[in-house]
């Protein structure tokens, strides 16, 4: 049985796991939903996520929400089954390192990355807001202190826990969005930060996943 | 090498992992951060957390920062030792209580904390209440309580069995019933009240909280 998964790929969230599965190498139906409203339908709240959100994920019968877990199950279940991409390492260490990298992105990362995305890219197109300078300006200034660290995180480093992980795919999405959409200097301007974000552009998952985004946004 | 966290012991991140150690049954040291210049020294940004944050805990030569990844660290080290189970072996199971923890971080923790900063911490600093955003804030959590109350119905705990999922949310729900004038939010909905009445009877809740 195909694993579903319910979501827009233009969303960053439901992005997340479409970068994972592909890194997986798992096939997958993605099955948008009829709108951001129906969300909150009684059927969804009660069937797909009790908080009318996307991503959901259905893998057979199991289903679960929330895009970082979707991920950990999908690297728990299938790494090294299809390929040898191993996201979460077996060490119990390397697996605590890699967690606590997954936190800096929730806890510093995406805060200001979110904002950003949502001005530049939703605001206007899906809410008919105009984007807000004031709140451009204090998420870029936000997210250049929290990519000062990243560059010294980055030392030495092709990826942040060495080996490319979880760690490193879960802000992918996010990233893409805000780099093409002015603010590309955040991660050019910083060497260690341009060269990770360049290696990772390259990976094929990504690569194919971008690409699926850029003709949504084209023809939308 | 007993096992060295580096924390205030107050501090609900820091609380996370405490719990987490005593559910496990085991011994550390706290060595007490009761500065936040020393937080933000060049040494401890290079070697023990690079945002200049607590808690980091440090196990031998091996030091892990951010609570939720200190604690699941912890669970995957030392739970085969312990007489507890905080995440099981199932894939499937595992990653219902990685979602639970992710509802926590999502939509239990934000509104809550936005209380707490007007109740507790401004109070605190002598700042005055906002109370537009306590009366926003608590509106929010209400909605979100809703939620659990049917997550909860027919279960103590929010995967069936107790969990890693559970022990995350309690820090903040309690300190919201200790310290601030909304924690008729919890009692005013019957399971959530069950379920954290249960997590508070536990040895090792009332072991952390009377230290």
């Amino acid at each position: 049985m195909t694993i579903r998964l319910i979501g827009y790929s233009a969303s960053y969230p439901t992005l997340r796991v479409i970068i994972c599965l592909k890194e997986l190498g798992l096939p997958y139906e993605l099955e948008p939903p009829a709108s951001y409203q129906s969300l909150k339908d009684e059927d969804f709240i009660a069937n797909k996520h009790p908080f009318g959100k996307m991503p959901v994920l259905f893998d057979g019968d199991f289903r679960i929400t929330e895009s970082r877990a979707i991920c950990r199950y999908l690297a728990s279940k299938y790494q090294g089954k299809h390929n040898d991409i191993i996201l979460i390492p077996k060490d119990v260490h390397k697996a605590g390192l890699v967690d606590q990298f997954i936190s800096y992105e929730l806890s510093y990362y995406d805060p200001p990355l979110s904002k950003l995305v949502y001005q530049e890219k939703f605001a206007k197109k899906f809410f008919n807001k105009d984007p807000d300078p004031e709140i451009i300006k204090q998420a870029h200034e936000e997210l250049a202190k929290v990519l000062d660290v990243y560059e010294k995180l980055l030392e030495g480093k092709e990826y942040l826990n060495g080996e490319y992980s979880l760690a490193d795919l879960v802000l992918c999405p996010g990233t893409n969005y805000v780099y093409g959409a002015g603010h590309s200097d955040l991660w050019d301007n910083r060497p260690n930060v341009k060269n990770w974000w360049s290696r990772l552009c390259n990976r094929d998952a990504n690569k194919k996943s971008f690409e699926e985004i850029k003709s949504f946004w084209e023809n939308n | 090498m007993p096992i060295k966290l580096i924390g205030y012991a107050q501090s609900l991140p820091t609380r996370r992992v405490i719990l987490t150690l005593n559910e496990l049954g085991l011994s550390y040291e706290l060595e007490a951060v009761t500065e936040i210049h020393t937080i933000k020294t060049d040494d401890f940004l290079a070697n023990k957390h690079a945002f200049g944050k607590i808690p980091v805990l440090c196990d031998g030569d091996f030091t892990i920062n951010e609570s939720r990844a200190i604690c699941r660290y912890l669970v995957s080290k030392y739970q085969k030792d312990a007489k507890i189970v905080l995440i099981p072996d199932d894939i499937n199971k595992v990653s219902l209580i990685e979602q639970y923890i992710s509802y926590e971080l999502s939509y239990f923790d934000p509104p809550l904390t936005k209380i707490l900063l007007q109740e507790v911490f401004n109070k605190r600093r002598g700042e005055p209440i906002d109370e537009a955003i306590v009366k926003q804030a608590r509106e929010e959590i209400e909605k979100v309580l809703d939620v659990y109350e049917k997550i909860l119905v027919g279960k103590d705990y929010l995967n069936g069995e107790y969990s890693l999922a559970d022990l995350f949310h309690f820090p903040c729900a309690h300190y919201i019933c200790t310290d601030t004038q909304q924690g008729d939010i919890f009692d005013t909905r019957p399971n959530v009240k069950r379920w954290l009445d249960n997590l508070r009877n536990r040895d090792a809740y009332k072991k952390t909280y009377a230290e």
